[in-house]
């Protein structure tokens, strides 16, 4: 074998892990997950919850996988007879005070103890119904946490992440014995920015969102890829929809970015994407009055086109750096025969690390693309390209930003919502899609690309930024290839082929979790 | 283009309807003095030889508390196992913090009368109802909210019991 590799047995499957490796990391190779509620791949090891016990071959006890180092040779049994029975005893005693209120309990359908239980654990109980069950009242723990001490098992992963991973230590284990539960620091509160992963963290019902509270049940829920649009981190999530409305996002592993986090600023910012008062037509100014008129697809990229095409001098882009970069890039492209200037505007706040991670913060610059647009010329400064705009032809306007334009020429406004700033008025609207309703990507601070997936249907007439602007650019013919755009994909080759900074990536190279872009500056083609 | 007919010669005694008719009411009058099978649907509805079964799956009734409150804590199963997705339920959260539905319908139109829901219950609050009468006079009727399902008082379906298969 290779160097520095260890080969053991684990269930008559051989594995080779790198030295110092965990029993229960190793078995996840061999295909099998030992049943765990303290461990967790992002948090010290505690070694509490006795879940995990597996035999070892030549060892005179069963050991805890969580806690065992791989040793050379070594031979692991999860599924014997002895391992078997230790765990199923280890799940009776924690379900001697686990209430039976599986129905009302918001992690049911997502419970490691269901889960666990109904795979190895007892078929009935041997307690009397008369006993007593431990009851301790509900607490509310801080901002958007609740704590329901009868569901808990005290594996302590929220204590751990509190301590150790956010580093500002308000939980612990208070009492002992069967008396013990997780308390607070009486004059603390959890309402640390990162807080919110110990909802996430814990294995069973006990800690609560109140923002998820009854909302869903886990079986619901359509869970759909994407990228927290929350800052410029880039933080892998996950969407979960009920009925085509987002009521949920959730920490997506991704080692190289988030690792197994989000903060609570990306955690609650999805209510935009549910927005009920969205462009769903095609809308081109009437001639002679104030109003809009709706109208089908083709007669509006065809009055563009008419508008584009007979223009000429100066253009300018605003947009969001919530924007897709395929979006931003046919932006570009498509002005490419103006003298162009795009900007962008920026949302700043605090930063908020995660002490306990590396190059793990909610950063200041509250927008997902912020990198993506810089890369492909877009500036932070509005002011200059304010100015611009006054003696520019034509002024696109792309997702949304809070933009109030002066300018001579024509104004094409690309957005979710109807404009609300004031200024000009767009001669033509055109209803685009959000980020949970189309595919894209975003370049988050380290130059990352990653992916994002569609998660609902667009309303309407709406469709994404790239399609529009992919149609534009065939009509326009600025640098239209010979094949139509039919995917977000196609946009994506097409900046891979004129960008040098994307050159050599695809959406398949990209994957799920990214790549970073090459050392080369994005310099246009 | 005559029809050649061919006429059979028969005794009148063969030919007359009188015998047989005489024969048929006296089979009919004979009934007069039999027991009486016939129930009197609508004014009656079970006798003693046969009443609706208790294992019959009718339109639904939600049982209630001591406090007249719907027994239902939301849990979404029933929804989930509805094969006919007859079932529309949103789950709130009420004053005392019970989870509790906000909204509860089921489109007795779309039921298929499985019983499922009964079933997976595990508040044992929605039941299907021995009860067959349903008609209304407008469709949207069928739609019944909690409020008339709580209302609903005939008794509930015992379904079937593997146990006792035979229902004895």
């Amino acid at each position: 074998m290779a160097d520095g590799l260890i080969t053991l047995t684990i269930d008559g499957v051989p594995v080779h892990v790198p030295s110092g490796t965990l029993v229960i990391e190793a078995a996840k190779q061999a295909g099998v997950l030992v049943p765990h509620y303290c461990y967790h791949p992002g948090l010290p090891v505690a070694g509490v919850c006795r879940m995990c016990l597996v035999e070892v071959e030549k060892q005179p006890k069963l050991a805890i996988a969580c806690a065992t180092p791989v040793a050379e040779g070594m031979v692991v049994r999860t599924q014997s007879a002895p391992a078997k029975r230790a765990r199923t005893s280890v799940l009776e005693f924690l379900l001697i005070n686990h209430p039976l209120d599986c129905p009302i309990c918001d992690q049911a359908g997502e419970c490691e103890l269901q889960d666990f239980t109904f795979q190895e654990g007892r078929p009935g109980t041997r307690y009397s119904p008369d006993y007593p069950k431990r009851f301790n009242p509900v607490e509310d723990f801080g901002p958007d946490i609740l704590y329901v001490p009868n569901r808990c098992i005290l594996c302590t992963r929220c204590v751990r992440f509190m301590e150790d991973v956010a580093q500002e230590p308000v939980l612990n284990v208070s009492e002992r014995g069967d008396r013990a539960f997780i308390g607070i620091h009486p004059q603390g509160r959890l309402d640390h920015p990162w807080a919110g992963n110990v909802v996430d963290l814990c294995p069973v019902g006990s800690l609560l969102s109140k923002d998820f509270l009854h909302k869903a049940r886990a079986w619901e829920l359509d869970r759909t890829a994407s990228i927290c649009t929350g800052c410029s981190q880039g933080c892998n999530v996950t969407l979960d929809t009920r009925d085509d409305v987002v009521v949920r996002v959730r920490p997506r592993q991704n080692l190289e970015v988030n690792r197994y986090f989000i903060c609570d600023h990306g955690r609650a910012n999805y209510r935009w994407m549910n927005r009920g008062d969205r462009v769903e037509a095609p809308l081109v100014k009437q001639a002679g009055s104030e109003g809009y008129r709706a109208v089908d697809w083709d007669e509006a990229l065809d009055r563009v086109r008419i508008i584009v095409g007979g223009a000429s001098g100066k253009a300018v882009a605003f947009a969001s750096p919530r924007a897709a970069t395929e979006a931003l890039f046919l932006a570009r492209h498509l002005l490419g025969g103006f003298d162009w200037t795009g900007a962008f505007q920026l949302v700043m706040g605090d930063e908020e690390p995660l002490a306990g991670v590396p190059n793990l913060a909610l950063r200041a610059e509250r927008a997902p693309n912020v990198h993506g647009a810089e890369l492909l010329g877009y500036t932070r400064d509005m002011s200059a390209a304010l100015q611009a705009a006054e003696q520019s032809a034509v002024v696109f306007v792309l997702d949304d930003p809070q933009v109030s334009v002066r300018t001579a020429g024509a104004v094409i406004y690309l957005g979710t919502v109807m404009p609300e700033a004031d200024g000009a008025t767009p001669d033509v609207i055109l209803p685009i899609t959000n980020v949970a309703e189309e595919e894209g990507t975003f370049v988050n601070r380290d130059g990352r690309v990653q992916r994002y997936f569609q998660a609902k249907p667009a309303p309407g007439m709406a469709r994404p930024a790239w399609w529009v602007l992919g149609e534009l650019l065939e009509g326009t013919g600025n640098g239209a290839r010979g094949m139509p755009l039919a995917c977000a994909a196609d946009v994506f080759d097409l900046m891979a082929e004129s960008m040098e900074a994307f050159g050599g990536l695809s959406y398949a190279k990209l994957g799920l979790v990214g790549r970073t872009l090459g050392q080369g500056a994005g310099v246009p083609a | 283009m005559a029809i050649g007919v061919k006429v059979m010669k028969r005794p009148r005694t063969e030919t007359s309807y009188l015998r047989a008719t005489l024969q048929g009411m006296a089979l009919t009058f004979s009934h007069i003095f039999r027991p009486k099978v016939t129930m009197q649907y609508p004014e009656e509805k079970s006798s003693k030889d046969w009443t609706i079964s208790s294992r019959w799956r009718g339109t639904h009734r939600m049982l209630t508390d001591e406090q007249g409150r719907a027994k239902c804590v939301a849990c979404g199963l029933c929804p989930q196992i509805c094969p006919a997705n007859c079932i529309k339920l949103v789950p709130g959260e009420d004053e005392q913090g019970h989870r509790y539905p906000l909204i509860y319908e089921i489109d007795e139109f779309r039921c298929i009368f499985c019983g499922y829901c009964q079933e997976v219950c595990p508040e044992e609050a929605i039941h299907v109802g021995v009860h067959y009468e349903n008609s209304e006079f407008s469709r949207d009727r069928f739609v019944y909210d909690l409020e008339r399902l709580c209302a609903q008082t005939h008794p509930v379906s015992t379904l079937w019991d593997p146990s006792d298969s035979k229902g004895e």
